[in-house]
């Protein structure tokens, strides 16, 4: 069965414990990584995009079990593992997180990975050559002369000399180490490489000679590629298809082409808003998120991207422009965080305004226009039973009420994106996203029967 | 470039598949030699401890009259060691010594430092055995240095011409001798060889100590770390110095004794320079890389940590040898050492007759001075020629 993905990932997890005191007591965990399923066929390359802290470097780093998965399975088709080995009975004999020591140093042989840092990626105090040839020594070719000449043939290969053998790291650019990098990661003929922001510390230039030879490479060889990257050009230039990640989650996965010209889920159609655009002519009506990027030790419920997303559902039963319900939903996240700190408001008015007046004595209408105003909030909303919701909340607020103003905002305003998190689905051939918007008739019927549930 | 099926040259040719990971230890003819050498070492201690009879000399067999002392044995294991770990790599990688020779040849001073280190360490290690130990000769007594003259009424004897009063010094005592009549370049030829032996040795058991529970501290961290860590902080505050007069009390002063107590009290600051230098290289991109490409721990800490954290256990050493020697004057001048003729002892005999006979503390105290200063500018260039990186970064 050569046609099974060489790389299979199934519901992959990893949480970091946060321990406090002596006893090292768990408190709570960081779930850098929350779930990720994904396939890589042989000779693909597929991106792994998102935010920096968004778990990429994290699913890379657990895949190629340099750290411990906390749940999940990675299994890994490689050629010795063939297809009478990976029959349905046994296919946990090819989940990479159960290998005994034996098995995993055969798989650091098939699964090589790449690091960002140029700089650091390689030994300082070894030669280059050395470098590129110690893979070979740790999985045993004696053969001193042999490494050696394998080396300097890699090092022609990758567009650096046989002579720089001898030299040392630092003598290179950038550039140039990472080459030497890539010929290290290619040394003992991997079938999966596993690049963790390959280009990011380069200059553009040197970007496209980097991405452009890792493109030839893995024509040459057939190679699998796991590519992690923030930049949608850099994924763009080089892969088949991408997945984008937001807080530990997948949101969107795609063929590159499909995913780029018709994106679904909104935190991609951000992501892409984002690619500048070398035509000043060109008029573009960019998205822009609200909010910062949530802590992964606390996400929030439902769609992790609700606190931020712009297209985020209104509530039933309720008309808002989508700008002011954004505007509003912003209000009920900082709520949630009781991030609102009314004093600062009255003074931040009394300040403002050119009388003299006290920070206790401004009134609270006038608060309440300047949280409206924070918030970007219409000093009256078109739907009036929203904005008699809104009006009590803001009374509230003033009155430094702001647990009541929270569980008021979220039972009258409650959506289903906090309340329903969205599993991916098809919205066209290979191309999947988790968003409520996606396929609006399973997600109405679902959300009735939430409904009903109640 | 012939294609030969046996050795592959291309990486794609490498048929996986025939390649068995060893199971054999994996031992570099340098590691190899080091344990060879030292069983052979270990043999013959055992053969003079249990063969020959105890008031023998160990070679008489062979009709050679030395009496091999612990002292003698523990100094081979340490020439031995710094012979296959310093000595023989540098052999071993000439592109490499070459390259770091070319920068260190840069340094003036410490290419005279390195001169003269070198020459106290040979003359120190074979002048013993041509001279004889400075022996007391009262006739021979204020001796002055050659092209030197004291008043003829210091001397009992002047070797040398006497005119107007004056006793001018000789080639027969070129440095001149003591109030005991002790020839001061003797004094100095063995001083050498004490300094060195004190200098090396406890820095050999300094660096064993220190790299090892640096390093596994580090790499184990936990409660491990821990547990190490806290140890060097009791034994930081426990004052060395008092152990060495309790136990000179004791059994009476010797240098072994000097030597263990100094290098088995004084490792905790180089563990704790490997250990926070091996936690920072830990994080390094290479060390994913080589546990990414399937290294085992041990080699992840001998090809790569060791080798990285180097350059601080250098510029640890480069403090700690001539700490030590200071350290063995000092006690020799206070009249705590051990019965060797040392350079401290002839400073401080010396002391009470600086009036007229100024070379006794002089001479000695110059070489001293000398040695510990070599040390220091060594110390410094090897640091900067072993850390291709602090240079780079510090030109750029």
């Amino acid at each position: 069965m050569t046609d099974e993905p060489l790389l299979e990932v199934r519901d992959l997890k990893k949480h970091y414990p946060i321990t406090q005191g002596i006893l090292k007591k768990q408190v709570g965990s960081v779930k850098a990584v929350d779930g990720i399923s994904f396939d890589i066929p042989r000779g693909e390359t597929l991106g792994l995009v998102g935010e920096s802290g968004c778990g990429k470097s994290t699913a890379a780093t657990s895949i190629i079990q340099l750290e411990e998965p906390t749940a999940g399975e990675v299994l890994f088709n490689g050629d010795a593992r063939n297809a009478a080995e990976t029959a349905a009975d046994a296919r946990h004999r090819n989940d990479v997180t159960e290998f005994d020591p034996e098995e995993l140093k055969q798989f650091r042989r098939q699964a090589q990975m790449i690091f960002q840092d140029p700089s650091s990626s390689l030994d300082p105090r070894m030669r280059v050559g050395e470098s590129i040839a110690e893979p070979l020594r740790i999985h045993g070719i004696e053969d001193k002369a042999a490494r050696q000449e394998i080396a300097r043939n890699l090092l022609d290969r990758v567009g650096l000399s046989r002579d720089d053998y001898h030299r040392f790291p630092h003598e290179f650019s950038g550039g140039q180490k990472q080459r030497i990098s890539l010929a290290r990661a290619l040394v003992t003929n991997p079938e999966l490489i596993v690049a963790d922001e390959p280009v990011s510390a380069l200059d553009v230039s040197v970007q496209a000679e980097i991405l452009t030879l890792m493109k030839d490479i893995q024509e040459e060889f057939g190679l699998s590629i796991l590519l992690i990257s923030h930049d949608m050009a850099v994924v763009r230039e080089i892969c088949d298809r991408v997945a984008v990640m937001y807080l530990g989650e997948i949101v969107e996965i795609g063929e590159t082409e499909e995913l780029f010209r018709n994106p679904q889920h909104p935190y991609t159609q951000a992501l892409l808003s984002s690619i500048p655009v070398p035509d000043p002519t060109v008029d573009r009506a960019g998205t822009t998120l609200s909010g910062d990027v949530p802590s992964p030790s606390n996400p929030p419920s439902g769609c992790r991207f609700h606190t931020r997303c712009p297209d985020v559902i209104q509530p039933e039963g309720y008309d808002f422009e989508q700008e002011h319900w954004r505007a509003v939903m912003d209000l009920r996240t900082r709520l949630a965080q009781r991030d609102i700190d009314i004093e600062a408001v009255r003074e931040f008015v009394a300040t403002e305004s050119d009388r003299d007046v006290e920070p206790g004595a401004v009134p609270d209408d006038a608060a309440k226009a300047a949280i409206r105003n924070e918030f970007g909030i219409p000093g009256s909303l078109q739907d009036g039973r929203a904005e008699s919701v809104l009006a009590e909340a803001l009374e509230l607020i003033v009155n430094e009420d702001l647990a009541g103003a929270d569980e008021l905002l979220s039972t009258e305003f409650e959506t289903v994106c906090e309340r329903d998190a969205p599993s991916l689905s098809e919205t066209a051939p290979g191309h999947q996203s988790a968003c409520h918007l996606d396929s609006t008739t399973a997600t109405t019927d679902s959300v009735e029967s939430a409904v009903s549930d109640d | 470039m012939a294609a030969d099926d046996s050795t592959p040259t291309r990486f794609e040719d490498i048929d996986w598949t025939d390649v068995e990971p060893s199971g054999r230890l994996d031992l570099s003819p340098k590691a190899l030699g080091m344990l060879v050498s030292t069983t052979l070492l270990a043999v013959l201690f055992l053969y003079d401890y249990f063969v020959v009879p105890k008031n023998n000399d160990t070679f008489e067999a062979i009709g050679w009259a030395y009496q091999v002392t612990q002292l003698d044995y523990f100094f081979a294991l340490t020439l031995l060691a710094i012979f296959f770990f310093t000595v023989v790599p540098l052999f071993e990688n000439p592109h490499l010594t070459r390259y770091y020779w070319d920068r260190f040849k840069q340094n003036r001073p410490a290419m005279l430092s390195l001169g003269f280190l070198l020459a106290t360490f040979f003359i120190g290690m074979v002048g013993p055995l041509v001279l004889s130990k400075p022996e007391l000769s009262l006739f021979a007594k204020y001796q002055p240095p050659v092209y030197t003259s004291v008043p003829k009424s210091a001397v009992i004897e002047c070797t040398g011409r006497v005119s107007d009063g004056m006793c001018h010094g000789t080639w027969q005592y070129p440095f001149g001798t003591t109030g005991g009549g002790k020839d001061i370049l003797n004094i100095i030829v063995y001083g050498m060889q004490v300094s060195m032996k004190v200098g090396l040795m406890s820095a050999f058991i300094v660096t064993v100590i220190g790299s090892l529970v640096g390093t596994v501290a580090a790499y184990s961290g936990g409660l491990v770390d821990e547990f190490l860590m806290r140890y060097v902080d009791i034994q930081q505050t426990f004052p060395s110095f008092l152990l060495f007069l309790l136990l000179t009390y004791q059994f009476g002063g010797s240098l072994l004794l000097f030597i263990a107590i100094f290098g088995f009290f004084s490792w905790g600051n180089t563990a704790r320079y490997v250990r926070s230098n091996a936690l920072q290289k830990t994080e390094e991109e290479y060390i994913k890389s080589a546990k990414a490409t399937g290294g085992s721990t041990w080699l992840i800490i001998r090809r790569h940590l060791v080798p990285n954290t180097a350059s601080s256990i250098i510029t640890d050493l480069s403090l700690l040898i001539p700490s030590f020697i200071l350290f063995e004057a000092a006690f020799a001048f206070l009249g705590f050492g051990a019965d060797v003729p040392s350079w401290g002892r002839t400073i401080a005999a010396g002391r009470a007759d600086l009036s007229f006979a100024w070379w006794i503390s002089t001479i000695p105290g110059v070489f001293l001075f000398v040695t510990i200063l070599a040390f220091n500018y060594l110390g410094d260039a090897l640091l900067d020629a072993l850390n291709p990186q602090a240079d780079t970064e510090s030109e750029s």
